[in-house]
């Protein structure tokens, strides 16, 4: 489809998150997984080895661990904006789910769609936009002061 | 046949003599006991409520820390088995001879609590070997236990598997 038949954002940030303090916008991690099913071996890995790194790393993000008997492994990664992203993490080894909840802590809750430019400000200038009488002789747009009529 | 006849004539009083003692003794085994046991359920009956029923125990924790001077006692117990005729390096002791060998795993096995298990017993060739095995810990704790165990950071929570 053309940019113009699917959505598409501005380039934002959430609360301007970042001109003051940063604060990470990923709320809660959790690891939904099944501790028998052979698809989900890379997220029993993960668990057992690099949760607590992880967890470690990113003291603001609280990370749940699941083991029920789901379909699929699932690393659900919840903002605090509220949206809800969902990633299947089946048959990945651990380094890759690892760089993958990397990821998701890294973004901020807002969609993924085109953005349409890769900037953004709020003062687009600082000493007035031109126009083409900027720089020319000031007699063209003033008017002097009304004399007497004679 | 009439030796056959008369071996087994004897045999049949035999074994009925046999029978009849041992029948004659469970009963009087039988007899006792439920007299026993009606005496010690008596003591017992208003104990049973304050006693638990029978639990199976736990199996044996494998759990083996090496104590910190593994290689002496070692040395220790190969010097004391094989006698003054050492070679120079005591850790190429060759365990060929089967007693020798017995012994020395015997003692270690009763000293530290940690027995070299019958699959490994081939590969203990010589005091280095044994030395290694002795030196490894094993821990009996499945992954998902140690981790629970384990510290946690206070932002990671895992559920308990129902």
């Amino acid at each position: 489809m053309t940019g113009r038949g699917t959505a598409s954002r501005f380039l934002t940030a959430v609360l301007h998150n970042g001109v003051g303090r940063y604060v990470r916008q990923l709320q809660r991690l959790q690891v939904v997984f099944s501790p028998a099913a052979p698809d989900a071996r890379g997220a029993r890995q993960f668990v057992e080895e690099e949760a607590v790194d992880f967890a470690r790393r990113h003291p603001d993000v609280v990370v749940y661990v699941r083991p029920c008997d789901c379909p699929a492994p699932v690393l659900q990664a919840e903002y605090l904006n509220g949206t809800v992203r969902e990633e299947l993490i089946a048959s990945k080894t651990s380094e890759e789910i690892v760089q993958l909840a990397a990821k998701l802590a890294s973004q901020s809750g807002l969609d993924i769609v085109r953005i349409r430019k890769p900037f953004h400000t709020a003062n687009p200038s600082v000493q007035g936009q031109w126009h083409p009488l900027t720089n020319k002789p000031s007699a063209l747009t003033v008017h002097g002061p009304r004399t007497a009529p004679q | 046949m009439a030796a056959a006849v008369a071996l087994r004539v004897v045999g049949r009083r035999l074994g009925l003599g046999l029978g009849l003692g041992r029948t004659s003794r469970r009963a009087l085994w039988g007899g006792h006991s439920k007299k026993e046991e009606k005496e010690v359920e008596d003591s017992i009956i208003p104990q049973e409520k304050k006693e638990p029923s029978l639990i199976c125990p736990p199996p044996r924790s494998r759990k083996y820390v090496p104590p910190e001077n593994i290689q002496s006692i070692l040395e220790a117990r190969v010097k004391e088995i094989c006698g003054p005729s050492l070679a120079g390096n005591w850790l190429q002791t060759s365990l060929k001879d089967n007693r020798l060998k017995y012994q020395l795993l015997a003692q270690l096995a009763a000293e530290l609590g940690h027995a070299v298990p019958n699959s490994q017993l081939h590969l203990m060739c010589s005091a280095q070997d044994v030395l290694t095995f002795y030196s490894t810990p094993v821990k009996d704790m499945s992954k998902f236990d140690e981790l629970c165990a384990a510290e946690l950071p206070p932002n990671l929570k895992i559920a308990w598997e129902r």
